[in-house]
């Protein structure tokens, strides 16, 4: 009998170590580190705690802004966007740390530059406005004009959109149809919404794409726009429809934190992409890889939506689009969504010799050759590789550093994306770091060390305006 | 490389920002007190910054427990250099925070919780390089559950000494599991280059 208790005793020691080294490979860390918590104050209080910190929010917000970059209102001369209603904005805008010029900041290592800290503040991971939460900001003019169509309100009580204006893509932005080269921009001047969309595209588009179109432009409930709690919107909110980012299929610059990354902290900022020539597109989403436009869709109400969180759409009124009825559908429409023309390319995204100025044709030689872009941005498709990159930016930068609650880790492969249309979607990479094109010139010299001269830089422009 | 690593961390720690972060109310305490309308008052007491202080302090504890342990029975000098970094960069961390725990009477733990006891007991029964590996693989892990701590502390904290100091801390917690990463290949001879 003693004999079987020692046994007894010595096995579920032995138990007791297994079970424990178990339960040790998952502890001791914070419980919601992936799921989002629940709320634990009632939405009045929140929202006037939200409402009493929002003009500190703002201030750091705009403080860091001017700290990188000059924002003020420098159009360049005779270069509009597509529809023609907004310039392009010219120059370098992200300054630069003292002592260094872009040449000597250029002849540096990474390394030198890491140490010495001298990466300019403006190729830095740009914060969100208000990291902790995160979510959609749209710009006024997407707010007021949803307001104006649709009586729905988009106007967050905690944030607002933090870019001037100028800074951002034209409003409404043209749309292109890949069905109707011949009527070119059909968008008569005014945002696609669910009030006005069958009245615009009556007799253009098919029934299916009308259906299609009519689901992009209906609202469903989102992680900030709802009726919980959890909301950032002062009325329980019908939601946010596809298109009230995508606008006109293009982009407003509304941004968003990336849905694909925990914890929150280092989830960086996002900034909407166009959708002009989605049909060329082989993965989708920037950090997602989604592999066809329906996946996108689908599950984009659960990415863009509810931050990738299923269990939190679950509560606040998950819309799962019909694959076959619903999802096919919206694909279709966004399927015919057009590139701006770009007159001076031929068929292969190559630029016409008799059309094309000398310094478009050297700016063409710097992208193919010295300058690398063709490397990824490939012109005979569409100016993309359909591949994920990862630049290595954290070769400049001491990673971790915290910028307004955002911990600057290393972005990792990123989806090349499109150029063809690049001049009508300011602010440039995924979060929209970057102002100008001149801005990303400088960037990728930088970070690709290739040591272009100032011509080259301004040669490479000139092209890119011709995309 | 300890020399490079030494100047990195001195211009770090001067360049942590000094506004206070600002985090999304819905998840505050009721209780909460502000010091001015929507800014939580310092040193009160609430469930995420009193679990922060404690995982902290017991992680910062083991680092420095374990790190005086590997330090005396390691024959490999990478790992002895580590674990005598980890002991001072440590040190220093484990006392600023008991300070800022004091100024809110936030208890912290005062012995090696139990992860960290059944890692110190296993890293007592091995020798050599099964030693070195099985040490520096805990920090591997180790330091990678800090950096998600500070930053849940970073983005779900209240209380802004608190979360500056896991700002300044996350970039060195950072920088240590590079090297400990490092050190790792090394030993186990991966192709790294």
């Amino acid at each position: 009998m003693p004999k079987i208790s020692t046994l007894t005793v010595v096995g579920a020691a032995a138990l007791g170590a297994v079970v424990y080294s178990l339960e040790a490979n998952s502890d001791p860390l914070p419980p919601d580190l992936t799921y989002r918590p629940l709320a634990t104050l009632p939405f009045s209080q929140v929202k006037e705690i939200d409402e009493a910190q929002k003009s500190a929010v703002m201030q750091r917000q705009l403080d860091t802004l001017n700290r990188r970059y000059d924002l003020s209102n420098r159009p360049e001369e005779g270069a509009m966007m597509s529809g023609g209603t907004r310039p392009v904005q010219s120059g370098v805008r992200v300054k630069l740390p003292d002592g260094v010029s872009w040449d000597s900041l250029a002849s540096m290592t990474p390394q030198e530059i890491r140490e010495k800290r001298l990466l300019p503040e403006g190729f830095m991971p740009l914060p969100h406005v208000k990291q902790a939460t995160g979510g959609q900001v749209f710009p006024n003019r997407q707010i007021e004009e949803i307001n104006r169509q649709e009586a729905r309100d988009l106007r967050r009580f905690d944030v607002d959109f933090d870019l001037p204006d100028h800074m951002t893509p034209e409003f409404p932005p043209p749309i292109f149809l890949t069905t109707h080269p011949e009527l070119g921009d059909v968008s008569r001047g005014q945002l696609l919404t669910i009030k006005n969309h069958y009245e615009l595209l009556n007799g253009i588009i098919t029934p299916v794409q009308m259906e299609g179109l009519r689901l992009l432009l209906t609202p469903f409930p989102q992680e900030e726009f709802n009726q919980t709690e959890d909301r950032k919107v002062a009325g329980q909110s019908l939601g946010v429809a596809c298109l009230d980012c995508h606008a006109n299929f293009s982009t407003n610059g509304a941004f968003h934190l990336t849905p694909d990354i925990r914890p929150q902290a280092s989830r960086f900022r996002l900034d909407t992409t166009s959708l002009r020539g989605m049909f060329n597109q082989q993965i989708h989403g920037s950090k997602r890889s989604l592999r066809s436009v329906e996946d996108f869709t689908e599950f984009e109400q659960r990415t863009a939506y509810f931050n990738g969180d299923h269990v939190s759409a679950t509560r606040k009124g998950a819309n799962l689009p019909d694959r076959t009825n619903q999802v096919a559908m919206m694909a279709q429409m966004q399927n015919i969504i057009n590139f701006p023309p770009a007159p001076k390319l031929d068929m292969f995204g190559r630029l016409d010799r008799a059309r094309a100025t000398d310094r478009e044709l050297e700016g063409e030689k710097v992208f193919l050759g010295k300058g690398r872009c063709a490397d990824c941005h490939i012109p005979q498709t569409s100016f993309m590789d359909n591949n994920m990159h990862d630049l290595k930016l954290e070769r400049f930068y001491d990673v971790g550093r915290t910028i307004n609650d955002f911990v600057a880790i290393p972005d990792g492969p990123i989806k090349t994306f499109t150029l063809r249309g690049i001049k009508d979607t300011p602010p440039y990479l995924h979060d929209g770091r970057l102002m100008t094109l001149a801005d990303t010139v400088e960037f990728f010299n930088l970070v690709l060390g290739v040591k272009l001269s100032q011509q080259e830089k301004d040669a490479l422009v000139a092209y890119l305006l011709t995309l | 490389m300890s020399r490079f690593a030494g100047c990195y961390l001195a211009t770090a720690l001067l360049a942590v920002p000094a506004a206070a972060q600002i985090g999304n109310p819905a998840g505050l305490d009721a209780d909460t007190r502000m010091a001015k309308p929507g800014v939580p008052a310092l040193h009160q007491t609430n469930n995420q910054d009193r679990l922060f202080a404690r995982l902290a302090a017991a992680g910062g504890m083991a680092e420095v427990e374990l790190g005086k342990l590997a330090a005396g029975k390691t024959e490999t000098e990478a790992v002895k250099e580590f674990a005598n970094r980890m002991v001072t960069d440590h040190g220093t961390a484990n006392d600023r925070l008991k300070q800022l725990a004091e100024a809110s009477k936030m208890p912290l733990p005062e012995k090696l919780d139990a992860e960290h006891a059944a890692i110190r007991k296993r890293l007592q029964s091995l020798n050599g390089k099964a030693f070195d590996l099985a040490y520096i693989k805990a920090q591997i892990v180790d330091h990678q559950k800090a950096s998600h701590l500070l930053q849940w502390e970073i983005s779900s904290g209240e209380d802004a000494e608190l979360q500056r100091y896991a700002a300044e801390i996350l970039p060195r917690v950072l920088l240590h599991l590079e090297m400990a990463r490092n050190i790792h290949d090394e030993l186990a001879g991966v192709v790294t280059q």
